[in-house]
């Protein structure tokens, strides 16, 4: 647990030590009193010393122990879950919204441990083409139809 | 009278028909996400905004706010069917909800608990029309520093409860208040942290980051929980005896008057009016052994408390512009969204709007109480759904809403950055809550503290010469450093988010 606070402080260190820098390109005043780099400036400063302090404390206190990372069938399963966003954030606006939750639902349920093909079928289908006919065309929300039209 | 005559205006908007309808859609969706494992009341309710966007604003916060009440109820029935809270308000619950059912009296457990949250809810609605009016007058009064030191008083109680240590959950907020200044400068105009690209003008979008924080971070935690057993147990007998209805009444009583007055603090969370209520009767009862064992009063009194917090802490969000939990921040949200500036001015500016919106809460509560009641076995058999489904079902609305806000495959990519984010730092227990709300308070912190030293002609010395404003500084460094000295109860603290 130590050792992945640490490195989440130290990810955080380094976005708080950018946001300063960038926050330099900025004028901290103007005639009008603060300019748009003054609240930037301090909170990244304030952020950047309020992480040391954690790091520093990490250092001292015991740890509570290791962390716990899923094994297994789990770790596939955790994986598969951003993969499967990603290629459906990618898909969505080239193929459209039904043939990529079409896919997605499809693809995802199985490998989250899904196994019958109706229940994988019909919710693939109530998933892509049902919630579009509902978002779509009652809701009137706009989804990507696609270069197909699909 | 006003208030009398806005309240009766108020109850006729939402009991139109239309509104009507979205109460109860509201409701269904909000017991639904409380029953469905992996979806708290902040990601459900950010999910299911796109189901909004094309409603008029009353309907909409009045659909979004009946979500995010019948949430906290459906994660009773969790608590007390399988012993896992569907959200952390519901951990309490578990403790003699579960005993209950085991013992062949969930039905009683639900009943009660559901009559208790109608009775809370009830209540702490009343208490908001005679408190609300009066607290916005003040809050009109205010000028920018000392809105920011409000703001800063209740982000302050907000980091200072959420977590086990105190730096973390600064450490969070203020990485919240600075995702929120990505985009163009409210006041100059000129652009910020976007690097060049043009998606990052509008700023980050809050909505893809709370789906991806408490959404898809939930999910993929989800994932490596084993799935728990659903227990058998009588729910045909939803009302108590009649020695338990003289034990229930006692502890629905307390719990209202726990839950309304924890409500109204900015920070305390949901889960910690319930634990005070289970504590002060397990304190004051006569038999203090049963608790834990399943008595009645410790089911009625943290459930009564959970609902009357839920409608209490709407006062600070409707009167000050202050989201007291992640929730109300997505609510808060909402009314961006819809254009609306949550705060004193909303009730000078739109009085017809807000009044129906609390109106509704009434409405709600009955809806709620006709719903959990005859309908408990329904709900009940919910719960036998394989979480493969509900896992993707809540993807599926995450990248819906994340997309739909702004037609941005940005927002989904933003989602599910935050997603993978929000899960590592629930691993690592770093806090969210105070992350979400920085994010969401960024900019009416940022736009008071420039306006005021704008007023000052860049003298700071304004925040200290104003005794209001100095008066709520103090307040916010004591909360501060009360948490620093850690003086409420460790097991009082909101859990991790």
């Amino acid at each position: 647990m130590r050792r992945g606070r640490q490195i989440a402080c130290v990810c955080l260190l380094g976005i708080f030590l950018a946001a300063l820098i960038t926050s330099l390109d900025y004028s901290l005043t103007d005639a009008l009193g603060p300019g748009p780099g003054f609240f930037p400036f301090w909170l990244s400063l304030i952020g950047a010393v309020l992480t040391a302090g954690i790091l520093v404390q990490e250092a001292r206190e015991p740890d509570p122990g290791p962390l716990e990372w899923p094994q297994g069938p789990a770790a596939l399963q955790a994986a598969a879950v951003p993969v499967a966003l990603a290629a459906a954030a990618a898909l969505i606006e080239p193929l459209g919204y039904r043939p990529t939750m079409l896919i997605f639902i499809a693809g995802l349920l199985p490998v989250l441990g899904a196994r019958s093909p109706v229940g994988i079928m019909l919710t693939a289908l109530a998933g892509s083409f049902g919630v579009f006919h509902v978002f779509y065309y009652w809701l009137k929300v706009p989804l990507p139809l696609g270069t197909l039209g699909l | 009278m006003d208030t009398l005559q806005h309240l009766l205006t108020g109850l006729a908007a939402a009991a139109s028909l239309q509104n009507l309808s979205f109460a109860l859609i509201g409701c269904i969706l909000g017991t639904l996400i409380g029953v469905l494992p992996g979806l708290g009341p902040a990601a459900g309710t950010a999910i299911l905004i796109p189901l909004t966007f094309t409603l008029d604003p009353i309907g909409a916060l009045i659909m979004l706010s009946a979500i995010y009440y019948g949430a906290m109820y459906g994660g009773t029935i969790t608590s007390v069917l399988i012993n896992v809270p569907g959200e952390a308000a519901s951990v309490v619950t578990c403790f003699d909800g579960y005993q209950m059912a085991k013992q062949g009296r969930g039905g009683t457990a639900l009943g009660i608990a559901a009559i208790g949250s109608f009775v809370g809810g009830i209540a702490a609605t009343l208490a908001l029309i005679v408190v609300a009016p009066p607290l916005a007058r003040v809050a009109l009064s205010f000028g920018p520093p000392e809105f920011f030191a409000l703001m800063l008083v209740g982000l302050a109680l907000i980091t200072g409860l959420s977590g086990q240590s105190l730096l973390p959950a600064l450490v969070m907020a203020v990485l919240g208040l600075l995702v929120a200044l990505v985009g163009i400068d409210p006041v100059r105009g000129a652009p910020r942290f976007t690097f060049g690209v043009p998606s990052l003008y509008d700023g980050v979008g809050f909505i893809p980051v709370v789906m991806g924080l408490f959404g898809v971070a939930e999910i993929l935690l989800t994932i490596e929980k084993p799935y728990r057993q659903v227990i058998k147990t009588n729910l045909s007998s939803l009302l108590p005896s009649r020695p338990e209805w003289r034990r229930a009444l006692g502890a629905i009583g307390r719990g209202t008057g726990i839950g309304f007055f924890l409500g109204l603090i900015p920070g305390v969370g949901s889960i910690i009016p319930t634990f005070v209520a289970y504590v002060f009767e397990k304190r004051i009862s006569k038999t203090p052994e049963q608790f834990g064992q399943g008595a009645i009063e410790g089911v009625a009194a943290p459930e009564t408390a959970n609902n009357a917090y839920a409608n209490a802490a709407m006062i600070p969000l409707l009167t000050l512009g202050i989201p007291s939990s992640p929730t109300i921040a997505v609510l808060m949200g909402a009314f961006i969204i819809n254009g609306l500036t949550p705060g004193p001015f909303l009730f000078k500016e739109r009085p017809d709007l807000v009044w129906a919106v609390i109106a509704s809460f009434m409405i709600g509560n009955v809806l709620l109480l006709v719903l959990n009641l005859p309908f408990v076995g329904l709900w009940a058999r919910l719960l036998h759904l394989p979480y493969q489904y509900v896992c993707v079902g809540t993807l599926l609305f995450c990248v819906i809403g994340a997309y739909s806000l702004q037609q941005s495959v940005f927002d989904v990519g933003v989602m599910i950055a935050c997603g993978i984010i929000g899960y590592g730092l629930r691993k690592v227990d770093l806090p969210i809550a105070p992350l979400v709300l920085g994010l969401i308070l960024g900019p009416f912190i940022e736009k008071s503290l420039r306006t005021s030293l704008e007023m000052s002609g860049g003298d700071f010395s304004i925040f200290f010469t104003r005794p209001l404003c100095l008066g709520l500084l103090v307040i916010a460094a004591a909360v501060l450093a009360a948490s620093m000295l850690r003086l409420p109860p460790p097991q009082l603290r909101e859990s991790n988010p």
